[in-house]
Order: structure tokens, then sequence, then C-alpha cells
């Protein structure tokens, strides 16, 4: 169809109609534009402001005095004080706190909850949107808040106490609101000494060429083989998906007691033939006397793919979300194709043990534990309770993480742990562990290395056991056996903290 | 709310509001030629009556709506075809320049007559003046 | 006929009488307020943060004072010519340069570079090169009457732009990762800048040439019916000419502009979307092919999908572009107090002539740039609409492509700091640093006024072609 339209010979559509076209499409175009400076201006503004390489937080850390830090009865973790020249730095009373605390420096940045509350702390962040726009108008834009944390400063020190010239790590909470009580890791370090200007320099140095890495949160980012204490997991996958039942026994079990279980080829070895000759264990005496063979079959029975699945329920194999970056926990490596990742059954019969290819951090192990004494509901750990400044306070109450176990399942296992502690066997492994007057659960561990250093000395428990207030897990570097080191500083603790209670 | 900021802030505020103020004052500019441009009916600038034909296409009688631009010829992509053998391919163009009309023979087999005399190139026209081309008169005339 | 001779010379009948421009007018007056504010803004801000004290002050008055009064002129010579032009162009260029001159004096004046550059400051030079295109600008409305010289030596400027392009890639000097500049003594300058507007002129003469050609017809492969020749001919010299600025100068921003505006342009003349069509599934293989093999074109794909995976080496940039946004927030931080300064550096590298949207982003808000890209639309529209009501099918065309020209240029530059499309090289028109860019888009808004006197004469009457060339070209797709 030809159109009649001046301007030469006449073509199909006048080039008006595609101008408009084009129009439109520019419009829309620079529509989209403006969406997506909205976006980032608006949408994202919050998780990019306070990223640690905004340079605004770097310039306004210089000169703004941080917020206090304090434990929850008050004590004082971290503040500032002004230097010669006015300019504020950071003071950290006790050395107990710092791989939780970490430090704020001019020269070395930050780490730990200076840094993962950088924001806050500098208050770039304010705690609401509303404020945030009126503090444009304000001349002191800045308002730091300060953090009350749930550690308690006396916990800690005995915990550090305890832990003495070893290498290794305490967590304690309440498994009833994930609050943390406790979270040590020796060696410590002087922060103060980092984050004064003066002693800044040598004391970086030297924290920094310490083989013993004193800059390591062990807690949090420390993988260590778990040995028996990973029992607890394996109960959790086995009774959680209904592999075995409490009463269940094995027949090959006290045959393998004398020349180990084999398994593909591989001897599962065990130690406890004195005590219990050749009866068949049920669990809660395979818990009490920490068979290893009865848990490699309960793990060959429970099957690669639900130990793996129920592990992660409790929070292994990714990173627990918590107010501190962590690393992930592992029951196996991964990459096999037996099931659940595990390369052949070997591998998973040791893991259900304990051994083969199972790392956990600290903060995971306490969380096993949390997760048996609240009734099968993993409450989410948390260091930070309060925030409060000029403009008003947030508080930051439990939270739900996850349901891992039924509460019938937790009662069995939580029986299982009171016999490993207070049974007449179970005391033999985890002696000192034990709260005078309190039912006590707990379950030790021995994990051994390979070469020829001594094995890590762990202990996983809560008390009281019939109704449950502090949940704890220690670790100690090649401490020797679970009752060596362990149990004794886990008992402490928890008897410390009951009695703080008043219990 | 300190006062300084505040003051600073105000003249900010200032700023960005007569950005605003611009692209606003464009709108109204806009919305006005957009509006005098619908108001206004899509009319021919003149017509061209056929006053004599001999042949069909086009006959007598027959008007035709001028715009800015009319090509007269024998070929079918012309404004007015001038379906006519002794009419070249493209024989004329009758164009309106700024007040006046102007006819202008495209070097054609056998011409363009303007009230009868041929015409050289380019030629003013009239209102009521009568063009030639092949066998058909045309008399241009003012829009209805 | 001393009328019709007239005519034919081209030349306007009628002597010339001053006109009142009163839009013109007072769009320029609230331009100038805005900028006096914005000026203000600046100072008091700048002198709060250096020791608390409120003075309400423009920053440089010198200088604003002769950005505004060389507008005043522009607008006062168009009046005394009396022609009766688009009203709005000038005083929303103006409104944009007066932007970028703002941003150049807050940003800190050695940026500026050469020895030059030095003397003067940033915001110096910036003021000069906005002169000079005020000036252009000025000079092509009033002097530009007729279009013969654009539409008939249409190859001879094509010529001239392939000139031009061949000076860039044997003589091109590195800045920035692109060869873009060229140095003759002590003047340096972009000529792919230039070459934009040249293109468009070409463009538009060919086009609208071969329009029905186009528009009809076809050419047969086989089965296919694929676009006439007259077509793919040019497309795909188009698309070799912005594979080899994407190799040779490394400009991906300048290829995507080329291929972008040619496309639209071919659109707008045939109104086959096929067209358009065939053209971006050539973008696509050209893309794919550029990112397989050039590991520069590589980097800034991958910085682009993911910044944060190197937020400190090659997503550096980007990164701190992004987080200058999130701080500005819908407000912005006002002029002069964002852009925290680390050990004396500014977060962005290159910030005026690659990212003056991130910075603005942050100073002014989310308000201030949504208010940007409004003008930036209003230029667009301006252009469109003189198309639109062009006499004939080149002054649509050409019209069309210059609209063009600035507006994909600035959205592209402008979706490239937002992490929308990679990042490119290119300038935001009028308000990044750089005389090549201002004047460039200088002419393109000069010819632009020009070609919206309404009283100018009327186009020539179409042409027959006589040329050999057309006939052939008929005769093979016929």
């Amino acid at each position: 169809m030809t159109g009649r339209r001046g301007g030469g010979p006449p073509v199909a559509t006048p080039i008006g109609r595609g101008v408009v076209r084009l129009g439109i499409v520019l419009l829309v175009s620079f529509a989209v534009l403006a969406a997506g400076a909205g976006y980032w201006q608006v949408v994202r503004s919050a998780d990019l402001v306070g990223r640690p390489d905004d340079p605004l937080l770097i310039a306004a850390a210089r000169n703004v005095v941080r917020g206090v830090i304090r434990d929850r009865d008050g004590h004082v973790l971290a503040t500032s004080k002004k230097d010669a020249n006015g300019e504020p730095y950071r003071v950290y009373p006790s050395r107990s706190v710092a791989p939780v605390v970490g430090y704020a420096s001019r020269l070395y940045g930050t780490a730990g909850l200076e840094r993962a509350y950088d924001a806050e702390l500098t208050g770039i962040r304010p705690p609401d949107p509303i404020d945030e726009l009126l503090a444009k108008f304000s001349a002191n834009r800045y308002r730091p808040q300060d953090l009350t944390l749930s550690l308690s400063l006396d916990l800690q020190r005995e915990a550090v106490r305890l832990l003495g010239a070893n290498r290794g790590s305490v967590v304690m909470l309440d498994p009833r609101s994930g609050e943390v009580l406790a979270m040590a890791s020796t060696p410590t370090y002087d922060a103060s000494a980092i984050a004064n200007p003066d002693t800044a320099k040598a004391a970086f140095a030297s924290v920094s060429n310490d083989p013993d890495k004193p800059f390591l949160d062990r807690a949090v980012q420390g993988r260590y083989v778990p040995g028996s204490v990973f029992k607890i997991v394996t109960s959790i996958a086995a009774l959680g998906s209904g592999a075995i039942t409490p009463a269940t026994r094995y027949a090959r079990q006290p045959p393998a007691e004398k020349n180990g279980l084999l398994v593909s080829g591989y001897r599962v070895r065990d130690g406890h033939h004195p005590f219990t000759g050749s009866r068949q264990l049920a669990y809660a005496e395979a818990v009490e006397v920490s068979c290893n063979i009865y848990f490699a079959l309960t793990g060959l029975e429970t099957g690669g793919d639900a130990l793996t699945s129920w592990a992660a329920k409790v929070g292994f194999g990714a990173p627990i979300p918590f107010d501190l970056p962590t690393v992930a926990s592992q029951v196996t490596n991964g990459g096999g194709s037996y099931g659940g990742g595990f390369s052949d059954d070997v591998e998973l019969a040791n893991a259900a043990y304990g051994q083969g290819e199972t790392l956990a951090t600290p903060l995971q192990m306490a969380l096993v534990a949390a997760a048996v004494a609240n009734r099968g509901t993993l409450m989410k750990p948390h260091l930070v309770t309060r925030l409060s400044g000029a403009d008003g306070a947030t508080t930051i109450g439990p939270e739900v993480w996850r349901q891992v176990v039924s509460p019938d399942v937790a009662a069995e296992i939580n029986a299982a742990m009171v016999r490993a502690v207070e049974g007449q066997e179970g005391r033999l492994f985890t002696a000192g562990a034990k709260v005078p007057g309190v039912p006590t659960a707990g379950k030790s561990g021995t994990a051994q290395l390979t070469g020829s250093a001594a094995p890590h000395s762990w202990f996983i428990g809560f008390a009281p056991a019939n109704d449950p207030q502090i949940a704890i897990a220690v670790l100690v570097e090649s401490g020797g056996s679970g009752t060596t080191r362990a149990s004794p500083i886990a008992g402490r603790l928890m008897a410390r903290y009951l009695a703080s209670v008043g219990k | 709310m300190d006062p300084t900021i505040a003051t600073i802030w105000l003249i900010r505020f200032l700023f960005l509001g007569l950005l605003y103020l611009f692209l606003f004052g464009v709108v109204r500019v806009l919305l006005r030629d957009l509006r005098s441009a619908a108001r206004e009916p899509v009319t021919a600038l003149g017509r061209l009556i056929v006053v004599a034909s001999e042949i069909e296409e086009p006959s007598t009688g027959a008007t035709f709506p001028l715009d800015a631009v009319a090509t007269l010829g024998r070929d079918v992509n012309n404004t007015i075809v001038v379906d006519d053998p002794f009419a070249s391919t493209e024989h004329a163009v009758l164009s309106f320049r700024g007040r006046a009309w102007y006819l202008e023979d495209l070097d054609s087999t056998n011409g363009t007559y303007l009230n009868g005399a041929p015409i050289d190139g380019l030629a003013a026209v009239a209102f009521g003046d009568e063009i030639q081309v092949g066998r058909v008169r045309f008399r241009l005339e003012r829009a209805a | 006929m001393t009328t019709a001779s007239a005519v034919r010379a081209g030349l306007r009948v009628g002597p010339i009488r001053p006109r009142f421009r009163r839009r013109e007018l007072g769009l320029l007056v609230v331009v100038g307020l805005a900028l006096v504010a914005g000026s203000v803004s600046l100072g008091a801000t700048r002198a709060v943060l250096a020791d608390g004290t409120l003075v309400l002050a423009p920053v440089d008055p010198f200088r604003l004072i002769v950005y505004l009064a060389a507008l005043g002129c522009a607008h006062l010579a168009q009046v005394l010519a009396g022609r009766r032009t688009d009203q709005v162009l000038l005083p929303a260029v103006g409104l944009l340069g007066g932007i970028g001159l703002l941003l150049m004096e807050r940003l800190p004046q050695g940026l500026a570079g050469s020895a030059f550059g030095n003397s003067l400051g940033l915001a110096g030079v910036q003021l000069l090169w906005l002169l000079i295109a005020i000036t252009v600008i000025t000079v092509l409305a009033i002097v530009v009457r007729s279009d013969t010289w654009l539409r008939r030596y249409k190859y001879t400027w094509a010529a001239v732009g392939i000139g031009l392009l061949l000076l860039t890639f044997v003589f091109g000097e590195e800045a920035n990762g692109a060869l873009l500049t060229v140095r003759i003594g002590p003047v340096s300058g972009q000529p792919t800048e230039l070459l934009k507007v040249i293109l468009v002129i070409f463009l538009a003469g060919y086009l609208s040439e071969f329009r029905p050609l186009l528009v009809e017809e076809s050419t047969r492969l086989g089965p296919l019916r694929l676009p006439p020749l007259p077509y793919i001919l040019p497309m795909l010299v188009m698309w070799a000419i912005a594979f080899g600025i994407v190799v040779i100068q490394r400009d991906l921003g300048a290829a995507l502009l080329f291929f972008a505006v040619f496309l639209a342009l071919a659109y707008v003349a045939t109104a086959r979307a096929g067209y358009v069509i065939v053209g971006l599934v050539l973008l696509v293989i050209g893309a794919i092919a550029a990112y397989q093999l050039f590991g520069h074109v590589r980097i800034r794909v991958d910085v682009w999908r993911d910044p944060f995976a190197d937020p400190s080496g090659a997503g550096y940039q980007v990164v701190q572009a992004l987080i200058a946004f999130a701080r500005g927030g819908l407000l912005g931080t006002g002029l002069g107090a964002g852009l925290p300064a680390v050990g004396g550096r500014l977060p962005i590298p290159a910030i005026h002539t690659d990212f003056p949207l991130a910075a603005l982003g942050e100073e002014l808000g989310l308000i201030g740039v949504t208010a940007i890209l409004g003008i930036y639309l209003v230029i667009i529209e301006r252009g469109l609409r003189i198309a639109a009501s062009a006499a004939d099918d080149f002054r649509a065309l050409l019209a069309t492509g210059l609209a063009l020209v600035v507006g994909v240029q600035a959205f592209i530059i402008a979706a490239g700091n937002l992490k929308l499309i990679p990042l490119t090289g290119i300038t935001l028109p009028f308000i990044s640093y750089g005389g090549s860019s201002l004047l460039a888009n200088a002419v393109v808004v000069g010819l632009l006024l020009a070609l919206s006197d309404r009283g100018v004469e009327p186009p020539p009457p179409p042409r027959r072609s006589h040329g050999r060339f057309d006939r052939l070209l008929r005769r093979s797709v016929a």
C-alpha cells in the first residue's frame, strides 16, 4: 500500500512513525537507567555503605570515638582514649576477649567484632532510615553506638586461665536462647598494644610472627578432627532418621572388640573391651563407653546421604550464621560417589565415630550440644544482644534456627549423654566433667591425628541435664585423651556458671 | 538541628528544586506544542483541479489535495499519476516554498506548460494558473 | 525572475528581523538561578568543611559570571539573527554544561593533567572549552541556512570520516587503555568524537536517498529473503568499522555507539524491524567473538558481571562507583560533601572523564541523577521533534541521528556507571571533562538548531538520480 505524501516518491510508512517509536524506546531506556540508579542508591544502599573498603568508613574511622563494647554484666571490653593530639584510640582491658572483640587500629584496620560491627560502632549506619535522613542535618552526623554482648567476662577469663599454655578453645552458650556466654581461643593476644599507635607496629609484628597463631579465632575458624564427640551427630542422624532405635544391638560388635571390625579390608578398633566384655551394647551404653564399633556399624546403617543431611541440619556443611565470620565444618571432603559425598563405606564407618575426613569447629560442636539440650530445637547463636546510642536502643533477641530432631529423640540422646558423664563406666572417660550436685550430660572425645602428634582433647556437654541452662564445647589441641584436659575444664566452667546464676 | 547545616541543605534543595523547575518548564513547552499541533487540522496547502483531460487517469474534474511537494508524471510512484504516453515518467514537480508555489520541469521530453507557455526549469505559479503535463491541464486552486 | 534565482541559489528571501525568544529567555533565567544556587551550595559546603563558618558565596564567582554571560550572548545573538530555531536546546545544554562546570570546580583542580591544564585548573580548562562550544553552537545555529553542503557530498563526508578513523588508528595514543587521542604538537584531541557527527551526516544522506529501495526491495539468497544489497553492504562496513574500533582502539563505547546509531537510523528510515534484528544478530556475534578473542574485552565483561569478585583489583573502579551511588542515597550528600578522600586521593580514579555520573549521584542523590537523565531526555525529545516536523526525509534522518548521537552516548556511559552494561570509556555529553567531546556535541546541537529553523527555505525538490552507481544498484535489485 503506498501512501501519498510529499517529499519524494511515496514509500510505505512515513518517517514520523519511526521517530515516535524510537522516542518511546529511548524513553523506556532512560527509565531503566533511572530505575538502575534507584536500585543502587536506595535498594542496595544499606549493604554497600559499611563495606570495609568504603572510603567513607576509612576516613571517618580515624576521628570518630567508637562505641563502647560491654559484656553481659556491664564490664567494659573495649573503650576509647585520646592521645596527645586529641585523636582517639582503642583500649581493651582484658586479653581474654581479644579473639572475639578484635581490635581497631589506625594502621592495621579492624578485626573481630570491631570489624563486623564497624559501621555501627563508628555510627556510619544509624539505626533507622528516618534517623539516617535527619542525621544529614546535624553537624555531628555520626552517632556511634555501644554494643552489649552476651559474653561473660568472668567465664571468658576463667576459660582462658584453664586452657593455660595449651592451644585450644572453649565455647559456652545458653541453649535456650543461643546467647554465647564465652568464646575463648588460646593463645590470645594483647589487642590494646595493637590499637595503641605507639606500640602498634611492634605488637602486630610479634603477634603475626607467633607460630601459635594468636590471630586465629579457633572457636569459629579452627577446624579439628572431632573424634568421639562426633558420635552425638551420628546419633542425631541415626535416631532422627530411624535407622536405629535406642534398643538396637549389633551381633557383630562383641567379637569385633577383640580383633577389630573389618570394613572392606579396614579394621576399626576399640578400647573399652575390658569394661564390656562380650556384651552386645545398646545405644545408651555405646555412648557411655564410647564404642567405636557400635557407631561404625550405626553409620553404615544410617548411610552416607542421611548422615550428611542430618549433620547439615545442625550446621555442618555451611558457615554458621553468626556475628563473626565462621568456616564450615564438614562430615566429608565430598566428591565421592558412595552417597552423601563419601568415597566408600570405609570412610563412612570412620566418619561415624569422628575420624575419617570429619572436621568441626568448637562453635559447631557447642551447637550440637545445645540442640540436644534444648529438646531438639537449635537456637541461632549470637554474641551481640543490644545496640544502644544517642537515638535509642535495639535489642537482638533469641531466634529459632532449626528444629534438628524431635523432643523424644533429643531426650534419648540426652539420657545417653548423662550416662556418659555420670554412669559407672562413663565417668572414667569424662572425669572432672560432672558438676557437683547437678545432673550433667556430656561426651568426651579423643581425636586421633595422623602422625605422632598427641590427639585432640574434646568435650561437649550441658547442665543441668533435666533443665539445661548452659551448653559447652571444649577443645584442647593435642591435649591428650578427652579425660585429660577437656573434661575437667568443662566441668569447672559449667559449675562456675551455674553457681553464678544460683543453681 | 544545626542551623548552619540546615541552611546549607536549604540551598542544596533550592538547587535541586530549580533543576526540576527547568524540567517542568520544558514539559509545559512540550505540551503546548503538542496541543497546538493537535489542534491544527491536517489541511492541504492547495488543490490541483483537472480542467481538461484526454485520458482516463486522471479524468476531467478530478481534484488532488496538495502537500508541500507534489510530483507529476507517468510513473506510479508519483504523487499525481498522469497515465499519458506524452508525459515522461517523472515529468514535473510542484512545490510550495515559503509563501509561493513553484513548478519545476524535470527535463521532460515534451515539456511542461504554464498558462500555455513552456517553462524553463523553475517557474512561480499563482492560484488560478493552469499547468499542462502531457495532454492533461490542471488548475492550481486554494485549499477547500 | 529574481525570486526564482534567489531560491535556486538557496538563500533566504527577505530581510533579517530580530525576534524575541521568550521561552528561551525564561528557561535561561531558571538555568542561571539553578547554577547560582548550585555554586553557592558548593561554596558554602567548602567553607563549612574548612573552618566551620557559614559563608554564602558562590565558589569562583568569576567563572560563573563568564559562563552565564556566554549563554546570554548566545541567546542575544539568536534573537538578533531572528531565526525561528528551537528555544529549549540552548538552555538544556547550558544547564548540563553548567552542572559539568560545577563538578569540575568541585573536583581537585590538579586532575587536568597537562601543563596547560595545570595553569588554568580543571574548571578553567572546562570553562574554556564550554565557551568555545557555545560559540560553535551559536555560529552554526545562525549561519547554516541550507543543507545542500551536507546532503550533496555524502560520499565526501564518508571519506573524511574514514580518513579520521585511519588517522586515529595509526597515530593514536593510549589513555586509559584506549587508543583514542591524537597529538599534533601541543594540541591533543579525540577525532572519534567528530567522527560520529560525520557518520550521521553520511547515513542521513545515504538512507534518505535509498529509502524507497530499502523499503520495497530485498535480496534473494536462495529461499531466503534478506535485506537488500544497499542495506547489507553499508551494514557490513559499519560492523567492520565497529569491530576495528574495538580491536585497534580498544574503545568499546564508540563501537557500540556507532552501531546502535546506524541500526536506529535504519529502522527510522525503513520502519522494517527485520533490518534491526539482522543488525542485532550481527552485533551479538561480534560481541561474543570479541569476548573470546580479546583479553581487554573479557576483562571488562567479567568485571561487569561481578565486580565484587575482585573489589581491590580489576573491579575497583566499578565497586567504588557503586559505593559512591549508595552513599548518595535519595538526597545525596550535597555538592562538595561527598567523595571522601583517603590519603588525599579520590576514591574513584578517572572520575572527571569516566564517572561524572557517579560523582553527581553521590552528591546530588537519586533526585539529582533523575533530573540529569531528564535533561538528556529533553535534548533527545527536541531532536526527535525537529525530525518529526522536518520538511523532508534527509532533514528528518539527520535530526534523528544527531539526537541519537547525544542520547545514546549518554545512555551508554550512564549504564556503564550503573553496572547495567560493561563500562566503556566514552564521555557523558556536556558534563564530562574533555574538549573534543564538548566540541563534537556542540556541533551536534548547533546543527540541530539550524535544522529546527521554521522559516528557512524548503528543501530542494527530490532529485532524480542520474548517477551510474545508482542505476547499477537499481538494476541489481530490480
